[in-house]
């Protein structure tokens, strides 16, 4: 610092010609032309409402990614000003069609983004596809958005407009064949689906494939959602000695069944309790007590996903404990999903010459090849087009360690839907 | 099948206690509580508040509760139903109606969407069983839920038939003017009935939360069985809502043997085949009774 530098800022002539040209075009009405150069991008969720669980953490990860744009995106050598136009389903399918809408017409949005659950994606995605406004969602088995809006196996896709990635049925069979394998177990399935879209499509189409894995399954039947009793099935399954239990129900369900399986004496039976949609996040484990300890769940975000935010740049790690400080809360899977979809998002956006240009970023999204938090998305070789499946990793919640913040940990047991995710911790049998 | 039948009756004793202040409502105010279900799932939070975080013993959350949800009662009947009811019949549903939707929100605003249980505060007993001869198990829990059901119907029967009180409340059901005449308050009796169903409630709720998980949005299916199991008992007899209960859990757990989509269906079909019997043959539900004088007369 001994030798005198030019500053690194503008000179003062440079400044006075700045200022002048923008005091300029400001006094001569270019002004308006600033509002073209925002990028509005809606984001629709369940914030409230029975599906509130899924959109808890959404608040915190806006907080990050509006954050991380808060000085705009440069695209194709110009910056855009970003705004993030949030909206809370309140869990209600018919308002998140209402609320697309909205978007679309009265907000003028350039990119659609929707997270969680059928109930919310799909009504959302049908409004973007008949506008014909680009949209991207995750967080629900892609062939209930794929085949359950309409498109035909073996015909060409009918979207134009959008596109969904993650887990899908052959993921779930990967998984839970290699976390059912890590255990010594009879292959005994009990399987509880409900009659739903989910439970329905895991019927016609996992439990076939398991059973070819050497599975057997052991199927009372489709229940109905809102059952308080379960005492038939719990019979049908200690009579055949399962030692397998696989279920896709929503949570008071689970917790009705299983605390009553447990009076019934099942719970000693069985060596791997599997479940879906329900004991996704801690606080669902938690509420069942000691029944919750040891678990088997499966995620579509783990903390220790190896991979980083291209939006807003932390890891799995940063973002978890991000989360805990902010909230006071432990993670859940949920923040790293719904920051991929954010990142996959903005990476169309920025990859396309004309981003206020809706075909421009629906092509974008079309030839999208990239690496969110949550892992690979790559629209250029999915089963079918418009669908990028992502990994579901096999987990298990475990007591936590003695001194830590929350009662249960969450780990990782296997990863064959990505390799990249480190398995943590060995499958712990249920009843040992 | 034993084993159907015996879980049956015991969901039959959860559903009577559910339905028991939804009918006590009813045969004394003639108000239908569409808030049932949310009061209830409320009087849980409240019970969850206090043994999480205010780490009070559970016997102690629950007299707490009992105190706070009476006085609840109270006010709900003094500022709320009493104003509706002189707009009319229909104004009082109306207005429970309004009062869930406020209740589930504001749990909502307050507690979040978390799953919640009141399973940690008691233990293994939300699980744990006894094993009778022949194979069958029977879970603590639900004895004690059916066993506490049936203690607090004949609790309020007992009460109504024998205290002063009782007998107020069932002069201003019959008549509240002419009870009136006689120097009973019907504000005030109508006030310490609503008081007192919202301790059944409080009891509900308490069970509710041990039994399963709630969460803000959980009290409608509650009150949809609790409706249920009141009018197969014949809405606003306390007895008929126990039986009620029972033939809806047996109807469910029966169906559900049968196919298990069979027990909601189950559960609804009776439901309304006795709803219909009623309207058709309206002395049919006093048959049994008539049948049997009979007999003994014979």
């Amino acid at each position: 610092m001994t030798k005198k530098e030019k500053p690194n800022g503008l000179t003062r002539r440079e400044l006075l010609a700045t200022a002048g040209a923008a005091t300029a075009a400001m006094t001569m009405g270019i002004r308006p032309a600033f509002a073209t150069d925002t990028l509005k991008v809606g984001f629709i969720s369940p914030r409230t409402g029975p599906l509130a669980g899924f959109g808890e953490t959404d608040g915190y990860v806006l907080e990050v990614v509006r954050k991380a744009l808060a000085n705009g995106i440069d695209i194709a050598g110009k910056t855009y000003a970003v705004e993030i136009l949030d909206q809370d389903t309140q869990s209600d399918p018919s308002r998140a069609g209402q609320l697309a809408k909205d978007l679309i017409n009265n907000q003028a949005i350039d990119l659609m983004l929707v997270v969680s659950t059928p109930e919310t994606i799909n009504p959302v995605a049908d409004a973007c596809e008949a506008a014909g406004v680009p949209c991207l969602s995750t967080v629900m088995p892609w062939e209930a958005w794929y085949f359950g809006r309409g498109a035909k196996p073996g015909e060409p896709s009918p979207f134009k407009w959008t596109y969904h990635f993650g887990f899908g049925v052959g993921e779930f069979h990967k998984t839970y064949v290699s976390q059912w394998k890590l255990i010594e177990t009879n292959r005994k399935v009990g399987v509880m689906y409900p009659n739903d879209a989910d439970g329905n499509a895991i019927r016609a189409n996992l439990a076939p494939l398991l059973q070819k894995d050497g599975f057997t399954i052991v199927d009372p039947g489709a229940y109905e959602t809102g059952t308080t009793d379960f005492s038939s099935q719990i019979a049908l399954f200690k009579q055949e000695g399962v030692e397998i239990i696989n279920t896709f129900p929503i949570p008071p369900d689970f917790a009705t069944f299983w605390r009553q399986a447990a009076q019934q004496g099942l719970h000693r039976q069985v060596k791997i309790v599997q479940v879906a949609k329900t004991g996704l996040f801690p606080s669902g484990v938690e509420a069942l007590g000691n029944l919750g300890i040891k678990l088997g769940s499966a995620a579509y975000w783990h903390k220790a996903f190896p991979y980083k935010s291209s939006v807003a740049g932390v890891s799995g790690t940063e973002l978890a404990d991000g989360y805990e400080a902010a909230s006071g809360k432990q993670w859940t899977q949920q923040l790293g999903a719904t920051l991929s979809l954010f990142d996959a998002g903005f990476d169309a956006l920025k990859k396309t010459p004309d981003p206020k240009s809706k075909e421009a970023v629906a092509k974008s999204l079309s030839t999208l090849n990239t690496v969110t938090i949550a892992g690979k998305v790559d629209f250029t070789s999915g089963p079918v087009p418009n669908v990028s499946p992502g990994p579901i990793i096999g987990t298990q919640w475990v007591k936590a360690a003695e001194g830590a913040k929350f009662p249960l940990d969450y780990v990782v047991t296997e990863n064959a839907t990505d390799p990249n995710v480190p398995v943590g911790a060995t499958l712990l049998s249920y009843n040992g | 099948m034993t084993n159907q039948i015996v879980q049956g009756i015991l969901l039959g004793g959860y559903y009577a206690l559910i339905a028991c202040g939804l009918s006590f409502m009813f045969s004394v105010m003639r108000i239908i509580n569409l808030a049932h279900g949310s009061l209830a799932v409320a009087a849980a939070y409240l019970i969850f508040v206090l043994s999480e975080r205010a780490q009070l013993p559970l016997w102690a959350c629950f007299i707490v509760a009992v105190a706070v949800m009476a006085v609840a009662g109270w006010l709900i009947q003094r500022l709320i139903l009493d104003r509706s009811a002189r707009g009319g019949q229909l104004l009082p549903i109306l207005s429970t109606f309004g009062l869930s939707m406020v209740i589930e929100n504001a749990l909502f605003e307050q507690f979040g969407a978390d799953t919640r249980s009141l399973a940690s505060a008691i233990g293994d007993l939300s699980w744990d069983s006894w094993e009778l001869p022949g194979g069958l198990y029977v879970g603590k829990l639900p004895v004690l839920i059916f066993v506490t059901a049936v203690v607090l119907l004949a609790g309020l029967q007992l009460m109504l038939s024998y205290t002063r009180i009782g007998r107020a409340i069932r002069a201003t059901a019959e008549d509240p003017d002419t009870a009136g005449l006689v120097g009973i308050d019907a504000r005030r009796v109508n006030a310490v009935a609503a008081a007192i169903t919202l301790v059944t409630v409080t009891i509900a709720g308490m069970f509710l939360g041990m039994r399963a998980t709630f969460e803000p949005y959980s009290g409608a299916p509650q009150l949809l069985f609790a409706f249920e199991a009141s009018v197969i008992g014949g809405a606003g007899s306390l007895w008929g809502t126990l039986a009620g209960g029972i033939i809806l859990g047996l109807a469910q757990t029966c169906g559900a043997s049968l196919h298990p989509l069979g027990f909601l269906i189950a559960g609804h079909g009776v439901f309304l085949i006795i709803l219909f019997a009623r309207l058709m043959f309206p002395d049919l539900a006093s048959m049994p009774a008539r049948l049997i004088r009979r007999g003994a007369a014979a």
